[in-house]
């Protein structure tokens, strides 16, 4: 018997979309900030700050401007002096320590005075299409306290101070896509850079990063004056930009269903591709058990104090230990090994470090894994129309396929349904609520696919079989965004969360680690069953340090020397 | 002011929804709306001629009474619910032709023609009491705007596109008309509670950290 050419299929969709295993998704090559910094290192992209206009009171303004091969991206960047009782991570938030808006090319004078009256009101300005992104951020007014002091008395900031916060400042909502008068998706659709979702965004953050340690070190100077000194480069790497996710980009992975499959597709195609290989070179297997003891010290640096995350980082650090000791007997060379540690962290680990497997042994193989990026964005928009030449008994088909087990589920229990899912008047934004303790049953928005399934598969089996479905819908169009998802499906087998999103222990923590995973963040530490705080960028060289070398691994900290 | 055609979508989609529209017919309400607006067309304008003729109110009487050959109801035929059909149908349109009576706003049949045209990979024509529109996958050519109401509509495959419209990547609608159409969309926002604030954002802590 050969083991030679053995086909190993991508896991089922009814594993994968489970909602606890997508809330225990780790970052891996296919994340986009990974990407972004690989193209902009493999491209040779220049960086330039051509405007730093800020006073001693850390108030003014700064442009840093990215280029790359064909078209230039600039961050405008507005700093404020936020008094301590105005500073929120909330979406309602009015006023920010910092605000940005990505301007799509090389800003004027004029452009940046546009911006400057737009840009600090955030939602309650507008910006144009020259403008792709908007966002804000807020100190850690802990750490900034402490390395602007250090910094200004001559000092280095205290490495275990860096590492319980993890970086300077937090992004509380990042805005890309037409949001606030912004430019659409299909204005960056078809440019190389912008192949792989989330490519502006991320790119944002990234400049936010490095104005960020520059402002931080403007103040120190403004403090100290000739006794300050400059940032180790050590230090300043181990700064990521925070980044606080509330409920509102909860919606996002429901609402955008095509997109979402394709991420998971692309991750899953490569975990399958990593598991065919018969065998694995000494180089590969070394790669792997380096980036696994890495991964220690990262899971080490992870805080967090909610009980659930707290249960689950236990798990993981066991986890880890259990692989550290499993792969100290194991040859990783022969005999599928790769499939074989999958089936092995099957059964012994938790679904944490069941992922975390997942992800890393896709680490040796950038030649196949890294392309896949490319497939992982939504050109399909023809997928939104319906087939009404469909027959309803196929319809019922796709919706068993997806749904078959929330057909029996009793949806009228409160238990099944206790949540409902609305947009709050006040700021316009996604929220959940009680259904049976709280006015907003008629206001609730269409994020229950699985209960919605069963309703329509009910009103199906009324039909004969044979019907087109247009016939259906013609009679039940409160039927009709149920049988396009369901159609949606035939594409797109990862795009349905397999789980009930709005029974009374869903977890909206879940959801939004799951996307926030594929930007490539880490350190998630909930601050509530939904809203989560995590780390971007934290170990990334800067730009004036980014190179080919340095532009991959930097996710995974280094034992100090 | 310009908008981008994201936000048209969003709060087509919204306003739709709050006129009493299903949420699938919602969703296509936007798609028509942004189609119409990137097509040089004044969709916001449309959409709220449309939702202020209140056919959500009562759908079956609005849609058409089955799939025989000319699609008519005892009232106007609501264009969206039409429109969604003439999409779902595009399979079955090579054969002949599909005809209409009486359909309101019959503009907003266009975005789904150009569904069925993309489909079918040929342009669709459209006409609308005499007046004739030609669609691609992409693009319209209309020589006038569409009547109000129309009595006699005709589709059929295939048309030459003789003047398309350059597309639009923004929308500049009347702002009164913004402002009214955005009061449908209010209808879909559940007013704040102090509770809600609290729990249904979830997040009740300092951030001064």
């Amino acid at each position: 018997m050969t083991l030679q050419g053995k086909h190993i299929a991508r896991r089922e969709p009814a594993k994968v979309m489970r909602l606890s295993r997508l809330g225990s998704l780790h970052q891996c090559r296919l994340s986009f900030m990974r990407v972004l910094t690989r193209r902009m290192a493999d491209e040779g992209w220049q960086f330039s700050r051509p405007v730093f206009d800020i006073d001693d009171q850390g108030v003014g303004r700064a442009v840093y401007t990215a280029q790359g091969p064909q078209r230039a991206y600039s961050l405008v960047a507005f700093a404020h002096d936020l008094p301590d009782e105005k500073r929120s991570d909330r979406v309602i938030a009015e006023a920010w320590d910092a605000t940005f808006a990505l301007f799509d090319g090389i800003p004027t004078k004029a452009d940046i005075d546009r911006l400057s009256q737009n840009v600090p009101v955030q939602e309650a300005g507008r910006v144009s299409e020259s403008e792709l992104s908007l966002s804000r951020a807020n100190r850690s007014v802990r750490l900034w306290a402490h390395v602007v002091d250090r910094l200004a008395a001559g000092r280095q900031p205290d490495p275990q101070q860096i590492d319980d916060v993890g970086y300077l400042m937090r992004t509380t909502a990042v805005y890309g896509s037409g949001k606030f008068g912004a430019a659409d998706r299909d204005v960056i659709a078809d440019r190389d850079e912008a192949q792989t979702p989330f490519q502006i965004e991320m790119l944002s953050v990234y400049l936010t990063r490095t104005f960020v340690r520059d402002l931080v070190q403007h103040m120190a100077v403004a403090k100290g004056g000739d006794q300050a000194v400059p940032m180790h480069s050590d230090i300043a790497r181990r700064l990521g930009i925070g980044n606080s996710t509330g409920l509102g980009m909860a919606p996002f992975i429901i609402n955008h269903p095509i997109l979402f499959n394709n991420w998971i597709m692309a991750r899953e195609e490569a975990i399958a591709s990593v598991r065919c290989i018969p065998s694995a070179t000494p180089d590969e297997a070394l790669a792997f058990l380096g980036l696994i003891r890495r991964s220690v010290l990262s899971v080490e640096k992870w805080r967090s104090k909610h009980p659930i995350q707290v249960q689950k980082l236990q798990a993981l650090k066991a986890d880890l230990q259990a692989l550290t000791d499993h792969l100290a007997g194991n040859d990783l060379q022969q005999d599928h090994p790769w499939d074989r540690l999958m089936n092995w962290s099957d059964a012994k680990l938790s679904e944490e470090g069941q992922e975390l497997v997942a992800s890393l042994l896709l680490e040796p193989y950038g030649h196949l894994v890294d392309g896949l990026s490319n497939c992982m964005s939504d050109s399909n928009a023809d997928a939104f129309r319906i087939d009404g030449a469909m027959r309803v008994a196929e319809a019922c088909d796709l919706i068993r396929d997806r749904f078959g087990w929330a057909l029996d589920l009793d949806w009228s229990a409160r238990e099944h349904c206790a949540r409902a899912w609305y947009v709050s008047e006040e700021k316009l934004e996604p929220r959940m609520g009680e259904r049976f303790e709280e006015p907003i049953m008629e206001y609730e928005q269409p994020l229950a696919p699985a209960r919605d399934a069963a309703r329509a598969f009910a009103a199906l089996t009324d039909w004969d079989a044979d019907q087109p479905v247009a016939a259906f819908l013609l009679r039940h169009p409160e039927h009709r965004h149920t049988i396009r998802r369901a159609q949606m499906s035939r594409l797109a087998p990862y795009s349905e969360i397999q789980d009930n999103t709005i029974s009374d222990s869903v977890l909206p923590i879940d959801m939004l680690r799951a996307k926030l995973s594929f930007f490539g963040a880490t350190h998630f530490d909930p601050r509530s069953d939904r809203w989560v705080r995590i780390c971007m960028y934290a170990g990334a060289p800067y730009p004036d340090e980014l190179s080919p070398d340095n532009a991959d691994l930097w996710v995974y900290p280094e034992a100090e020397a | 002011m310009s908008f981008s055609l994201n936000e048209v979508e969003v709060t087509a989609k919204r306003a739709a929804r709050g006129a009493g529209y299903p949420w699938g017919l919602a969703e296509e309400a936007g798609k028509a709306t942004r189609w119409l607006c990137a097509n040089g067309q004044d969709g916001i304008a449309e959409l709220m001629r449309l939702l202020n003729l209140g056919l959500a109110a009562s759908p079956a009487s609005h849609s058409p009474k089955g799939l025989t050959e000319i699609w008519a109801s005892d009232a106007p035929l609501c264009p969206l619910a039409t429109g969604a059909l003439l999409s779902d149908c595009a399979r079955s349109l090579p054969g002949g032709r599909i005809e209409m009576k009486q359909v309101a706003n019959p503009v907003f049949l266009l975005p789904f023609a150009a569904g069925a045209s993309r489909v079918l990979g040929s342009t669709v024509t459209v006409e609308c009491d005499g007046q004739i529109a030609v669609v691609d996958g992409k693009c319209l050519s209309v020589a006038d705007r569409f009547p109000a109401t129309a009595t006699q509509i005709t589709v059929r495959v295939g048309g030459d596109m003789t003047i398309p419209h350059p597309r639009q990547t923004r929308a500049a609608p009347d702002p009164d008309i913004w402002v009214r159409l955005n009061r449908f969309a209010h209808r879909t926002y559940a007013p704040a509670t102090e509770e809600s604030r609290k729990l249904g954002a979830g997040s009740g802590l300092s951030d001064n950290d």
